[in-house]
C-alpha cells in the first residue's frame, strides 16, 4: 500500500514538475487565438455564431469574398467578378467561371456542377436548411454551360450580385458520389414533391452529423480540422498541398500562411488577458478598451505585444419608439439626441477609441458618407428650445407636459431599455439620464435580459433602446431596419414614411455606385431630420498580438483579423 | 414490513422526481417565448431578412424543433376569453413527446448544435466531476483536520473561527479572481496556468497526465475549497463544542483519556450528525459544477453548460441539466437518510 502511494506521489510530482513553467508558444508555425465562445455547430449550412463563421471560411471557400480593404466583393473560387445581364425588373442573370486551378483534396477539379449541387443541398427537403433557404432563396435556378464545365449562370430575383456567391461550395464527390441529385433540377426541388432519392440523400447527409463532425466533409479551403474539444479548443492544420499554392501570386483571399491555427475558448476577458500576457495566447481580438489601454501603457507588455485598432462597421445607437405619444414628433427626438455627450461617452466607455458619425453610414465609407451633415452635439440649451418648439411646456415642478390631439395631457417621461450587463450601454443610459434630469425630463432606466428585451421590442413596449447595430460595406439594404414592411418584426422604431420606403427600395436596387451615393446621402439627411434613432459612435476593434506573429492583417469586419493571412516571423 | 416500507420510500422519491422534472419542463416552456432562441440566431445572421421571409422561417424552425404543437394535454382556449374553457389536445403535445422520449433515456437534442442532450451532459460531467470531486474531498478532509486541530488546541480556536468567518464572507467570484490575479499573474506570481486543462499541442506522456491535470486544477479546486470549507468547518465545530460539554465527555476525561482521544473517538462521531445534511448537500453541487469557476478558468463543465444554455434559450439542455441536478438532490436526501441511520441506528425515517 505504501509503495502504491509513493508511486502515485512520484507520478503526480513528475507531472507537476513537467508543467511548472508557463507553456509559452515556442513554435512560430502555430498561432493561438482567443475565442470567447465555442462554434457550437460547424455544418456549413448552419452558421450560427462568429467562431463558426471564421472556421467555415478556413475550411471551405465561396465564389466571392467580402473584402474590407476594397470595400467590395472580390473573387475567391470564382476566376473573376461575375458578369450580369438584367432580364427584367425581377430577374437577373449572373454568370461565373470557377478558377481552373481550383481542385478538391482528391485532386478532382471544382466544377460548376459542384455549385449546382450546393444549391440543391440548400434546397433539399428534410435537411436543416431553412436559414440558408431564406438567405439564398433568391437564386431561383442554375444553368450549366454545356461548353465549359466551370462556367454557369445563376438566375436571381434579387439585384444584389455579391450575395449570389457568398456561401461555401460543397464537394459533390464526397457527399453524393453517385450523383443522385444531378438529374433533379433546382426548380423541381423548390417547387415540387421531390423523388425518393432526395429523401435518401437527406438521410445520408444527416447521418454524417456535420454539426459535430466537420472533418467528414472535405472542403476546398486551406485548412483541415485536426481536433475540436467542444468548449475548450479547436485546432486547424494547413493542407500541405492546397490547390491555391500552385498560383504564382495568390491574391489575398487565397493566401494562407500559418501551419496550425489553434483557437482557445476563454469566455472571461480578464483570464484571456492574463493568458495573452503569459504567452499562452498569441492573439486576442475585440479586447475590452480598459484592458487594451492598460497593456499598451505597460512597458513589459508593449515590448512583447503589438496593438492594433481598426474602424469597424458596428455602432452604438439610441433608438426611439416613434409610436410612443411623447416621441412621435421629430422635434422631441432631435431634442433628446442633444442630451448625449458623445465625445465624453467615447472617452468613458471606449477610452477614446471610437468615432462619431452623422448616421448609419460609417465615415470610413467616404463615397457614401454624408459629410455635409453636422455631427450631433451635446447642447441642453438647444434641447430646451426644441422641446418648446415641439409644444412641451415646463411645469412649476420642473417637469414637462403637452396636450395631444385629443386634449389629454402627456408627460415627457421615457423609459430607456438596454441589454443588462453591457457596460457601454449602461454608461450611455446613465449619462443620458443625468443630462435629462438636469432639464427636467424624467428618464427611467430598464436593464433587461436579452430575450425579454427582444420580446418587448417586438411588442413595441420599449420607449428608447440603447443597443449595438452592425453593418458591412458590401450590402446597403435597410429594409429590415427601417422599412414599413418590417414594422413589428425587425423595424422596432416603428418609423416608416412613404419617402423613406421609396429611398430604401431604390438603394437596394441600384447597382450604379454614384447613383447609390446620391441616394444614401439623401437617406442619411432624412434620418438626421427624422431621428428614428441616433448613432452615438462607431466602434473600433482592438487587437493585441505577440510581436512574433509579425504585422497582423486587421479588418473592420468581425473577428477583426484575417487568421489565414497572419505571417509568423521566423525564430532567430 | 421493511420491504414494503422501502418500496413506498422508493416510490415516493420517484414520484417526487417525476413531479420536479415535469414542473420544470412545463413552467420553463409555459412562461418563456419558444421562438426566443430563433430570434437571437436570426439576429446573428449576417444577412437581414425581409419581414415575410423571416416570419415564414420562424414558423419552419418552430416546426423543426417540435414547438409548433400545444404544450400540454389540455391548454386554455384563447378563442373564448369571456369564460374560462379548456381544450383537449390529445397526445400531440410537447410534454407527451418529451416524456415518452425521456422515459427511453432520450432528453432531446440541443437547439444550438443538434447534439443529444445526454451526450452534452456526459461531456460536461467529464470536466466537472474531477474538479468538484477533488474539491469536495479536499474540503471534507480539511474540515476534519481543522476542526480537530481547533478543538485539540483551544487557544487557536478563536483565531481559526475568525479566519473561517472571514473566508465565508468572500463570494466565490472574488475568491477565484483573487487567486487568479495572485497566482497566475506575471506581475505577481505566475505559478499556475491561467485557464483550461493544457494546450493540446503540448503533448504529455501518460505518466505526466495525472500531475498535469492536477496542476491545471489547482486554482479552480482551491477556489471551490475556500468557499466550501468555512460552512462545513464552522458547523462541525459548533456541533463538536456542544458534544464536548456533555457529561459523557467529562466521564471519558475523568477516566484519563487525552483531549485528542476524546475528540477523535467520542466527540466527532456524535458531532457528525447535524453536519451530515450539509455533507450530502455537496452531492448536487458535484454534478451542477460551478458556473463562476468554470467561466473564469475556461473549463467546459456543467456550470458553464447551464449558464450558456440559459443565455441562449437552449431549453432541452437547460431542462436536462437542471433535471439531473434536481434528481441528484433527491438522491442526496436519500443518502442523508441512510447515513443518519448508519451513524445513529436509533433514528428511523418516517415513511
Amino acid at each position: 500500500m505504501k509503495q502504491l502511494l509513493s508511486g502515485l506521489i512520484l507520478l503526480v510530482w513528475a507531472g507537476l514538475s513537467s508543467c511548472s513553467t508557463p507553456p509559452a508558444n515556442t513554435s512560430p508555425s502555430t498561432v493561438r487565438i482567443r475565442w470567447a465562445r465555442d462554434p457550437d455547430n460547424l455544418d456549413p449550412l448552419i452558421v450560427s455564431n462568429l467562431s463558426a463563421y471564421e472556421t467555415i471560411n478556413l475550411l471551405h471557400c465561396s465564389l466571392l469574398q467580402g473584402n474590407d480593404s476594397t470595400l467590395s466583393y472580390v473573387p475567391w473560387l470564382a476566376e473573376s467578378l461575375p458578369t450580369t445581364r438584367v432580364v427584367n425588373d425581377s430577374l437577373l442573370h449572373i454568370t461565373y467561371r470557377i478558377r481552373p486551378e481550383a481542385t478538391w483534396d482528391n485532386g478532382s477539379p471544382i466544377l460548376a456542377r459542384d455549385v449546382a449541387f450546393t444549391l440543391k443541398v440548400m434546397n433539399c427537403p428534410g435537411l436543416p436548411i431553412e436559414l440558408a433557404q431564406a438567405q439564398f432563396g433568391f437564386i431561383r435556378d442554375i444553368i450549366l454551360d454545356p461548353q465549359d464545365s466551370r462556367r454557369f449562370t445563376l438566375l436571381c430575383t434579387q439585384q444584389e450580385v455579391g450575395s449570389s456567391g457568398d456561401y461555401s461550395i460543397l464537394p459533390e464527390y464526397a457527399l453524393d458520389p453517385r450523383g443522385t441529385l444531378r438529374p433533379i433540377s433546382l426548380e423541381h426541388l423548390r417547387t415540387q414533391k421531390p423523388p425518393s432519392v432526395v429523401a435518401e440523400f437527406a438521410r445520408r447527409y444527416e447521418a454524417l452529423e456535420l454539426a459535430r463532425h466537420p472533418e467528414r466533409l472535405p472542403g476546398c479551403g486551406p485548412y483541415r480540422l485536426v481536433k475540436w474539444q467542444s468548449g475548450r479548443a479547436l485546432t486547424l492544420e494547413r493542407k500541405p498541398n492546397w490547390w491555391a499554392d500552385k498560383l504564382p501570386a495568390p491574391p489575398p483571399p487565397l493566401q494562407a500562411f500559418p501551419a496550425r491555427l489553434s483557437f482557445q475558448i476563454i469566455p472571461d476577458a480578464a483570464t484571456a488577458t492574463l493568458a495573452l500576457r503569459r504567452g499562452e495566447l498569441d492573439l486576442y481580438s475585440l479586447m475590452p478598451a480598459g484592458e487594451f489601454t492598460r497593456l499598451q501603457h505597460s512597458p513589459t507588455d508593449s515590448a512583447r505585444l503589438r496593438f492594433y485598432t481598426t474602424d469597424s462597421y458596428q455602432f452604438l445607437t439610441a433608438s426611439f419608439n416613434v409610436r410612443h405619444p411623447a416621441l412621435h414628433d421629430r422635434l422631441t427626438r432631435q431634442a433628446l439626441t442633444h442630451l448625449f455627450n458623445i465625445p465624453a461617452l467615447i472617452q468613458a466607455s471606449q477610452q477614446g477609441a471610437a468615432y462619431p458619425s452623422v448616421g448609419l453610414i460609417s465615415p470610413r465609407l467616404r463615397q457614401y458618407y454624408n459629410d455635409s451633415l453636422p455631427l450631433p452635439d451635446f447642447s441642453p440649451a438647444t434641447a430646451l428650445k426644441l422641446l418648446q418648439q415641439a409644444g412641451w411646456q415646463r411645469q412649476t415642478n420642473g417637469s414637462w407636459q403637452r396636450r395631444d390631439a385629443t386634449g389629454r395631457l402627456t408627460p415627457l417621461a421615457v423609459q430607456v431599455a438596454y441589454r443588462a450587463g453591457e457596460p457601454s450601454f449602461e454608461t450611455a443610459a446613465l449619462q443620458f439620464r443625468g443630462a435629462a434630469a438636469a432639464l427636467g425630463v424624467a428618464v427611467e432606466l430598464q436593464p433587461t435580459e436579452s430575450s425579454l428585451l427582444n420580446r418587448q421590442q417586438e411588442a413595441g413596449n420599449i420607449d428608447m433602446l440603447i443597443s449595438n447595430l452592425s453593418g458591412n460595406p458590401f450590402l446597403y439594404n435597410f429594409t429590415s431596419l427601417l422599412h414599413s414592411s418590417s414594422v413589428g418584426v425587425s423595424n422596432f422604431t416603428g418609423f416608416a414614411t412613404p419617402e423613406s420606403d421609396r429611398l430604401i427600395e431604390e438603394i437596394a436596387l441600384t447597382r450604379n455606385s454614384s447613383r447609390k451615393a446620391v441616394l444614401l446621402r439623401k437617406f442619411q439627411r432624412l434620418l438626421a431630420t427624422e431621428r428614428p434613432f441616433s448613432v452615438l459612435y462607431f466602434l473600433k476593434y482592438r487587437v493585441a498580438a505577440a510581436r512574433a506573429l509579425g504585422p497582423i492583417p486587421v479588418t473592420g469586419i468581425k473577428p477583426g483579423y484575417e487568421a489565414a493571412r497572419i505571417r509568423p516571423l521566423p525564430l532567430h | 414490513m421493511p420491504g414494503r416500507s422501502l418500496l413506498r420510500y422508493v416510490a415516493r422519491t420517484a414520484i417526487a422526481g417525476w413531479l420536479t422534472v415535469s414542473s420544470l419542463f412545463l413552467i420553463s416552456r409555459a412562461y418563456t417565448d419558444s421562438a426566443a432562441f430563433l430570434r437571437s440566431s436570426l439576429e446573428n445572421s449576417s444577412r437581414p431578412l425581409p419581414a415575410a421571409r423571416r416570419a415564414r422561417l420562424t414558423q419552419q424552425l418552430l416546426q423543426r424543433y417540435g414547438l409548433d404543437v400545444p404544450l400540454f394535454y389540455i391548454t386554455p382556449d384563447s378563442a373564448t376569453t369571456w369564460r374560462p374553457s379548456w381544450r383537449w389536445n390529445g397526445v400531440r403535445n410537447q410534454y407527451h413527446r418529451w416524456l415518452t422520449r425521456a422515459v427511453q433515456g432520450d432528453l432531446g437534442t440541443s437547439y444550438r448544435d443538434g447534439s443529444p442532450v445526454t451526450e452534452l451532459l456526459a461531456r460536461s460531467l467529464l470536466y466537472t466531476l474531477p474538479l468538484t470531486v477533488l474539491a469536495a474531498v479536499c474540503s471534507i478532509g480539511l474540515t476534519w483536520g481543522i476542526v480537530v486541530w481547533m478543538n485539540v488546541r483551544p487557544s487557536w480556536r478563536s483565531m481559526g473561527l475568525l479566519s473561517l468567518h472571514g473566508l465565508q464572507a468572500a463570494p466565490l467570484f472574488l475568491t477565484a479572481t483573487t487567486l487568479l490575479l495572485l497566482l497566475a499573474n506575471p506581475d505577481v506570481l505566475a505559478w499556475f496556468p491561467a485557464f483550461g486543462l493544457g494546450l493540446e499541442d503540448l503533448e504529455a506522456s501518460w505518466w505526466q497526465q495525472p500531475g498535469r491535470l492536477l496542476y491545471f486544477l489547482v486554482l479552480p479546486t482551491l477556489s471551490l475549497v475556500l468557499v466550501t470549507l468555512p460552512g462545513l468547518a464552522v458547523q462541525l465545530d459548533g456541533a463538536l463544542q456542544q458534544e464536548l460539554h456533555r457529561p459523557y465527555i467529562a466521564t471519558a476525561r475523568a477516566k484519563g483519556s487525552s483531549v485528542s482521544r476524546v475528540v477523535w473517538h467520542h466527540g466527532l462521531r456524535n458531532a457528525l450528525l447535524p453536519t451530515l445534511a450539509l455533507l450530502t448537500e455537496l452531492l448536487p453541487n458535484l454534478v451542477a459544477g460551478s458556473t463562476v469557476v468554470e467561466l473564469l478558468f475556461a473549463l467546459p463543465g456543467m456550470g458553464r453548460l447551464l449558464a450558456e444554455s440559459a443565455a441562449t434559450q437552449d431549453y432541452p439542455v437547460l431542462i436536462g441539466a437542471i433535471g439531473l441536478v434536481a434528481l441528484v438532490r433527491l438522491l442526496a436526501q436519500v443518502v442523508a437518510d441512510i447515513l443518519y441511520w448508519v451513524v445513529d441506528p436509533r433514528i428511523r425515517v418516517q415513511v
